[in-house]
């Protein structure tokens, strides 16, 4: 039967590439944003310590995860989901569909409502969390772009926006 | 038309509407090779002899494995264990849920128990976790609102773990729907009042929403079109056989839009007000409808225009000139709560202010909206909303709402 | 609104459309619990690289996919026996047809006997023989198809089956796998969802779940076929895509009718597509019916015309203006296509003589209250392109 065939399908290793350091990038800036904004901090500090929060990509990754330790304190903590607790976990469908969201061609409540991620997890931390996501786009992407991530971007002080970005540039990179 | 970048539309259920609608059960339990289901209503249900006119319309066809009446008002862990042993004990093969959303909901709980030989119902909450067809389920909804006759979720209460557990899987949808004029058509006036309303919001936030679809704007215009055009019919003639089954049809139809489209501030707001003050549900959907609509408006006047086609008619429509019609829309909203609020002596509430218990008790107290706004940001809905919602914005609609006064919206952020 | 005393609906269907719809297979498939799918197609759509589309959506899953690319435009029953033998040798749990028509038949035969017996085939020929649901069955359309597709039907080897079984369980409606294609199988394709949706929603059976798919199929076609055919338009395509998936469901649930019984008698009998000669007869034969009882042609006027010309248009004058809507749009695509598309059957080469035998042929089909009579008015009409003046 030369018409029938099997074949494995390869893999994505750029795009794959790719949005793991965006995911490195969101984990370490989510760190830095819970030290420095203030809306950021008070959404951590509703959720219950040792709280953690997984991003990723079905089938097999890349991942993140942020969480607060026992003392309370936001820390990104790596790329291995395995063996951790995982209080919420967010799983984008699929490579492409995360490309869309880390080129910023969907935003967070688009991807969501198209159905491209799966979430398990308490409800109300999902809020939070997409509420952390959006306060941190804010501060790492451009105003022009930033707007067709959020549905409404906010008014805040030159000091908050401009001060703020750059500090959670610096600790972002940095990683404290 | 509307085609948005990407979406999912699933409406698995099979229906079967009409007049005589019962009577089709056992035919539809023979096609999923079944035939001895267990019953699963509450109190209220059977109290108002519904269960008897399903067993009446039955019983020569099928046997009845058991029945259960003692569905609580929230579904629990306990319960649906308990269910699931009636299921076992007496060789049932099948599950008839007759009722409302807790109903439905325990009956989805004990269906993956006896399908999936669960000693643990936590093993399986989450989404996507059940792989395969579980038993026959058919339900037949004895109020026209909740939809949950074709949504794929469920949540059920484990009060000694202090856990509400939510569990999504298509393979939770009910087999059968029956919408059956009987089962609703002792359904007091005010309740059909708020129960349709329900059905209402969820067309029309499902419609307005960021998740809306072709799909689900066919079935939510069909919706809108079927409760405005009979509700206050049905409650100056609740006999109206015709007019039931329309609002059954309806509120099906919003379920199926909603359940792929899913809701915005209306739903937060409602869901907020109705765990703080313990408002019934449809209550605070007639109550909140235009205030959402009003605070998408700024982007959504296309969208909310359109439905005062469905709502009003053409002649209105046409005759209202277009950059109006958004408005009219929410003002038609508007009407009909007041319509129904005079037909039913007042007991269909137009703002929070007025709505009561039982006792005639003030049910929500003005010092309560704060925690009716920080409530609303826990709930998932707000994700699907055009716009933002912050703590701020929630008070300033809950304080118009309770009042009754129109929305400034001029006081809107971004506007 | 119309509704029925009584209906039953069902529809199994799950549709992902839009960007990257493909990408998502891989967790569709998981959630139907399947691990190894079977991809079917026919060498055309091969050779246009739409199945490395398909392939290239799995990148990452670790998933082995097996790939038949060889239906022939004719398929018979010894190929579904061929093919169940890959299928199992070579662990296959799902099927994934790629393409149209005959793919889509072979797809359906074969998820019979795969998910049953072999001998299965022939006792499942007949309506609503198949008792349970069958294995996991995907449809990603492309660029044409037949109309049965989403549906309930199929028919190979002389046989037919007919089963809400049979139905795919997702649809993937991928921009990617509709694009380019010519005008004829664009409109064919186009006219066949237009006649079965306006069908099902003009027909006494209406019911408001078929209505549902009925009114976002005709939408879908009255705002974009001729954008489409003009311009290639590539939103509208995919709509199109849309309202092919849509009508097929509705079709499902609802009575044949006559468009469909002529348009594929003539079809058969001129060899030009059927979905052009469903699209020359579809006005004549809702005009023939302006008038009957039980017809809601006036309800049509608003998905195919949209909002403000139906709440503009008087109530009376509603159905004839649904109907001119549709002669207006096949004017422009005609005269887009510089006449390619034909307006008239005789234009559509059917000599007059031959119109007999398409209404005996339509009416031997013996399913709806239309007899010889009725048909060959029809038919006249639409030959010569002369509007039938209802009295």
């Amino acid at each position: 039967m030369d018409d029938f065939k099997e074949i494995t399908a390869g893999n994505k290793p750029f795009k794959k590439a790719y949005v793991a350091i965006m995911l490195w990038f969101v984990g370490r800036a989510i760190q830095a944003a819970a030290r420095v904004d203030k809306d950021v901090k008070k959404e951590f500090e509703k959720l219950p310590d040792g709280f953690t929060f997984c991003l990723g990509v079905l089938p097999r990754g890349p991942y993140m995860i942020v969480g607060k330790n026992e003392k309370g304190r936001v820390k990104y903590m790596g790329w291995k989901p395995d063996g951790k607790r995982i209080d919420l976990d967010m799983k984008i469908k699929n490579i492409e569909a995360a490309i869309l969201m880390f080129t910023f061609q969907e935003s967070t409540a688009a991807a969501s409502a198209r159905n491209r991620m799966i979430v398990d997890g308490e409800v109300p931390y999902v809020c939070a969390i997409v509420r952390v996501l959006d306060i941190g786009e804010v501060y790492l992407l451009p105003k022009f772009i930033a707007r067709l991530a959020v549905k409404r971007y906010p008014a805040w002080s030159f000091g908050r926006k401009y001060i703020g970005r750059v500090r959670i540039y610096f600790r972002s990179i940095l990683g404290y | 038309m509307y085609l948005s970048g990407y979406y999912e539309f699933c409406c698995r259920v099979k229906m079967i509407a009409g007049h005589d609608a019962l009577e089709k059960i056992p035919g539809a339990l023979a096609q999923l090779h079944a035939g001895r289901p267990l019953i699963i209503t509450d109190k209220g249900v059977s109290g108002a002899g519904l269960v008897d006119t399903v067993v009446d319309a039955i019983k020569d066809g099928i046997d009845i494995g058991a029945m259960a009446d003692d569905v609580p008002q929230d579904s629990s862990v306990k319960v649906v264990n308990h269910l699931a042993d009636v299921y076992r004990d007496n060789n049932c093969d099948s599950i008839v849920a007759v009722g409302g959303g807790s109903v439905m909901d325990t009956a989805k709980g004990v269906n993956i128990v006896v399908s999936e030989n669960a000693d643990d119902l936590m093993k399986f909450s989450g989404v996507g976790v059940l792989k395969k067809a579980l038993k026959p389920l058919l339900v037949i909804p004895t109020t026209s609102g909740t939809g949950s006759e074709v949504t794929l979720a469920a949540v059920i209460k484990d009060h000694e773990r202090h856990l509400k557990m939510a569990f999504a899987s298509y393979f939770l949808l009910p087999d059968v729907a029956i919408l059956d004029s009987r089962m609703t058509l002792t359904l007091p006036p005010f309740l059909t009042a708020s129960t349709a309303m329900d059905a209402m919001a969820h067309a029309v936030e499902a419609y307005t929403g960021l998740a809306k679809n072709p799909m689900s704007d066919a079935n939510a215009i069909a919706a809108i079109s079927l409760i405005s055009s009979n509700l206050l019919n049905v409650i100056k003639t609740p006999s109206d056989r015709e007019g039931r089954l329309a609002l059954a049809n309806g509120a099906t139809l919003a379920g199926a839009a909603f359940s792929n489209s899913l809701v915005g501030v209306v739903h937060a707001l409602g869901h907020a007000t109705g765990s703080v003050c313990g408002v019934p549900h449809g209550v605070c959907m007639s109550i909140l409808l235009p205030y959402g609509l009003e605070y998408n408006m700024h982007k959504r006047a296309h969208f909310t225009g359109e439905l005062l086609l469905p709502l009003a008619g053409a002649e209105v429509y046409v005759g209202t000139p277009k950059h109006l019609r958004a408005e009219g829309t929410v003002a038609y909203i508007r009407k009909m709560n007041q319509n129904m609020h005079d037909a039913t002596d007042g007991r269909h509430a137009r703002f929070f202010e007025e709505v009561k218990d039982r006792d005639g008790r003030r049910m929500v107290p003005r010092e309560k909206l704060e925690d009716i706004a920080e409530a609303a940001l826990d709930d998932g809905s707000i994700v699907y909303n055009p716009e933002e919602c912050d703590y701020e914005d929630f008070l300033m609609i809950i304080r118009a709402a309770w009042e009754g006064a129109p929305l400034d919206r001029s006081l809107i952020k971004g506007v | 609104m119309f509704f029925p005393d009584n209906y039953e609906f069902y529809c199994p269907v799950k549709i992902n459309s839009g960007n990257r719809a493909l990408e998502h297979l891989p967790v569709e498939l998981d959630a139907l619990n399947a691990r190894k799918p079977f991809i079917i197609t026919d060498k055309e759509i091969a050779k246009k690289g739409l199945i490395k589309k398909i392939t290239g959506a799995f990148k990452d899953s670790g998933i082995t996919l097996g790939i038949f690319d060889g239906v022939p435009p004719v398929p018979d029953l010894k190929l579904v026996r061929r093919l169940m033998n890959n299928y199992r040798d070579t662990g296959c749990d799902s099927i994934i047809a790629a393409g149209g028509g005959a793919v889509v038949d072979t797809a359906k035969a074969l998820n019979i006997v795969v998910s049953g017996r072999p001998e299965d085939l022939k006792e499942s020929a007949g309506e609503d023989l198949i008792k349970s649901p069958l294995g996991p069955f995907v449809f990603v359309p492309t660029a044409s198809g037949t109309g049965f597709e989403t549906s309930r039907f199929a028919t190979l080897g002389g046989l037919s089956f007919s089963s809400h079984f049979l139905m795919p369980d997702l649809v993937v409606i991928d921009p990617r796998m509709v694009t380019s294609e010519n005008a004829d199988a664009v409109v064919s394709t186009a006219m066949i969802a237009l006649a079965h949706s306006a069908q099902s929603y003009t027909c006494p059976a209406k019911n408001p779940m078929t209505d549902t798919y009925a009114y976002a199929a005709m939408q879908f076609v009255g705002e974009n076929l001729a954008n489409v055919v003009r311009s290639g338009d590539k939103k509208g395509r995919l709509a199109l895509a849309n309202a092919a998936t849509m009508a097929g469901i509705a079709f499902s649930n609802s009575p044949r009718g006559m468009v469909h019984d002529l348009g594929w008698a003539a079809g058969d009998i001129s060899g030009l597509p059927h979905g052009i000669c469903m699209g020359i007869l579809l006005p004549y034969v809702l005009e023939y019916n302006i008038d009957s009882e039980g017809y809601h042609m006036s309800d049509m006027l608003l998905p195919i015309a949209g909002f403000e010309i139906y709440a503009g248009t008087a109530k009376n004058l509603k159905a004839r203006k649904a109907i001119n809507f549709i002669y207006d749009m096949q004017h422009e695509i005609h005269d887009i296509t510089r006449g390619n598309i034909p307006l008239t059957l005789k234009d559509a080469g059917i000599s007059k003589d031959a119109l007999d035998g398409v209404a005996r042929a339509a009416v031997g089909e013996g399913r709806l209250g239309f007899n010889l009579d009725d048909c060959m008015v029809i038919l006249e009409h639409a030959w010569e392109g002369k509007q039938i003046t209802s009295s």
